[in-house]
């Protein structure tokens, strides 16, 4: 009976495994990769879209929302962006959940969330699910703990770039099991064994945001399946500092916007191309 | 009859209370404290319906507490200030609001800049330069108005405070005995003798 | 109303809009901050006023807060200035039987893609809406502020026009009110831009 330790999450197996939280983290490490780096003065992220195709409506992707979140990347709040890698359906509650934390904190006292605790809040909710299975919210002291018991953890592992005035720009990951860990620079998803070992070795400290997104795509183009980077492939963001406010402000590049740095890195299709350069 | 005031200097906030505790017409106590240190770099002076004030001012202190340990940052002044806003807003309308009026002062340690917030039982908020409650206001608020400097020096602004407590203790019916006071800046929560 | 003080004017002028308030926050006849704003922006070309009780003005402030965000962050697109003030009305009607002390005054400019066209609306503090094609007042110098507005405000004006009308308007109510005044501050929203300026007024 193979299967006896698999089906709830919330049961160790006889060697001390929980096998839903593998099973979870196995499927991310086949999710469309997510890439962040920590520069001295911003953070940057990049993801691979693995959802594309001819008949693809992606007319409202084209044209860019307001803020510009896109399918993997989105703008949790003024001061943090997210990349996620695994399963969208699961990233949208995740997201909506995390943007609802922000404004909560921003109500009650009047600063955006310190970059670290929103990524506790989410924490909190996918450790949940490894557990009890299911959220308890602690919103309302009366309501009996709900109990209902939740069938699989979050599919989802993400990447925050954050900044708030305690600690600067900051980048973290976060997994199903509700493990957090800060970096310099990392990645998630699909070939993120050869993308660490590439940022090990490039990486430097005090890099610039200027530097920092020549490496990330200088690496992005390394691991992604494609030979050819373009918007239809590629989401992109920054996060850096106004230089007048010396506010944070996030800038999630929109698919024009996304050509035409690839195309000045010299590393995007041009018209009639199609191999890489 | 309880009176505070708090003004605002160069990289420091004073803040004052009275010292009495009082029962109708009885004094009952001369060395009952008002001022609370909230935090690090931030304070608090409280008076109103005797009871809600040590109450509300506790709650508040072990609040702000929790949020240091569970976050291993503190707040800045102008959240605490915030969030205590906030809780006397919600309490006003709720079944037993509590009835404290406050000062809240604070040296914001990430921007270098003293702060102060004018804070009523209702949950109205001010960001004030100088600040005074009670009947000690009607005497204070002008004199600051002439004698209050931003950037004045810790003794200017020691001085003009207590130009402040001699007033009061000149034309107000009935003496209000000593006065605590404290002063936060850069190196943190201290008291004065004056 | 009368415990704090405080009063708001908005009016419409061609192709833009004002709204000012004044920057008393009192304690019944004790002037206790002379910076108050009651103010407030909720998106690049929406402006909201809130007079009354400023322990309310502070909640709804930051209540507005909370939902226009997550209305931005959701829809992707900055929210328009019609269906703020039915937020603003709903918001205030939900409390109908123990209302905030608040009379809302919304001004703003319709997107690009409708127009840019002049908006201006008060509610009363249950939430009643009241769309203007002038102006609106509100604040404890309200009956004062009509008349002056009566009697300056024209048809399309100018914004730098705009500006000069709103300001005198306020500027002479306020004068003749208790409860209000201690300079003030205007907000004149143009399609292009929006140019804010404090005024000093009689400081006694």
């Amino acid at each position: 009976m193979a299967r006896r330790y698999d089906s709830r999450t919330t049961i160790f197996s006889p060697e001390g495994r929980l096998y839903q939280i593998e099973y979870a983290m196995e499927a991310i490490s086949h999710a469309g990769t997510v890439l962040g780096v920590l520069a001295k003065d911003g953070v940057v992220l990049a993801a691979e879209k693995k959802v594309t195709g001819k008949l693809l409506d992606l007319s409202s992707v084209k044209e860019g929302g307001y803020g510009g979140s896109g399918e993997k990347i989105f703008l949790l709040n003024r001061n943090v962006i997210a990349g996620v890698a695994g399963f969208s359906a699961d990233a949208n509650s995740l997201i909506n959940y995390s943007r609802q934390s922000a404004q909560r904190h921003l109500f009650s006292y009047n600063e955006d969330i310190p970059v670290e605790q929103l990524v506790q809040r989410l924490c909190d909710l996918k450790q949940g699910y490894t557990q009890y299975g299911g959220a308890f919210i602690p919103l309302c002291v009366t309501s009996s703990l709900h109990m209902a018991t939740g069938l699989r953890p979050f599919g989802v592992s993400l990447l925050y770039a954050g900044y708030d005035p305690h600690y600067q720009f900051q980048l973290y990951h976060s997994d199903p099991s509700g493990n957090y860990s800060g970096w310099k620079a990392t990645c998630i998803g699909a070939n993120n064994g050869t993308a660490q070992s590439l940022l090990k070795q490039e990486y430097k400290e005090d890099i610039s945001v200027e530097d920092a997104i020549d490496l990330v795509i200088r690496v992005m183009s390394k691991t992604m399946d494609s030979t050819t980077l373009s918007s239809e492939k590629l989401e992109f963001a920054t996060l850096k500092l106004d230089e007048t406010t010396r506010q944070p402000v996030a800038k999630i590049y929109r698919p024009a916007d996304v050509d035409a740095l690839l195309a000045k890195q010299g590393i995007g299709k041009k018209d009639g191309d199609v191999e890489m350069k | 009859m309880e009176c505070s005031f708090a003004l605002t200097g160069k990289g420091y906030v004073l803040i004052a209370a009275d010292m009495t505790s009082a029962r109708s017409i009885v004094k009952m106590k001369h060395d009952e404290d008002k001022v609370k240190p909230l935090g690090p770099h931030l304070l608090m002076t409280y008076s109103g319906e005797p009871g809600d004030t040590v109450q509300f001012a506790e709650y508040v202190e072990r609040n702000l507490r929790l949020y240091q340990i569970r976050n291993h940052s503190v707040l800045r002044p102008h959240s605490a200030a915030s969030w205590i806003r906030r809780t006397l807003a919600d309490s006003l309308r709720s079944r037993s609001p509590y009835s404290v009026n406050l000062l809240v002062g604070g040296y914001d340690v990430s921007e270098h800049e003293p702060h102060l917030y004018w804070i009523d039982y209702l949950g109205t908020m001010a960001t004030v330069p100088f600040a005074a409650h009670g009947y000690g206001s009607y005497f204070a608020l002008s004199l600051l108005d002439r004698y209050h400097n931003p950037s004045a020096s810790l003794e200017e602004g020691i001085e003009t405070l207590k130009r402040c407590i001699d007033e009061v203790q000149k034309r107000l019916i009935i003496g209000l005995g000593k006065f605590k006071v404290r002063v936060v800046d850069k190196d943190g929560v201290r008291e004065i003798e004056i | 109303m009368e415990l704090n003080g405080g009063s708001v004017v908005a009016m419409v002028g061609k192709n833009c809009v004002a709204i000012a308030s004044d920057l008393r926050l009192g304690n019944q006849a004790l002037t206790v901050a002379t910076n108050f704003e009651k103010v407030f922006p909720v998106t690049d070309r929406i402006y909201l006023g809130l007079p009354g009780l400023a322990t309310d003005v502070a909640t709804l402030r930051e209540r507005f807060r909370y939902r226009v965000n997550m209305y931005t962050i959701k829809e992707e697109r900055e929210i328009e200035p019609e269906t703020f003030a039915h937020l603003v009305s709903s918001t205030l009607y939900e409390k109908r039987f123990g209302p905030y002390f608040i009379e809302p005054v919304v001004a703003g400019l319709t997107s690009p893609e409708r127009g840019s066209k002049p908006f201006i609306a008060a509610t009363d503090l249950i939430g009643c809406l009241n769309f203007a094609k002038d102006f609106v007042v509100c604040g404890t110098a309200s009956s004062k502020l009509f008349g002056v507005a009566e009697g300056l405000w024209e048809p399309d004006l100018e914004p730098d026009e705009l500006f000069e009308t709103i300001s005198q308007t306020l500027l002479n109510a306020v004068d003749r009110d208790a409860f209000s005044g201690w300079g003030a501050i205007v907000h004149v929203i143009t399609p292009e831009k929006v140019v804010t300026r404090t005024l000093k007024g009689r400081m006694d």
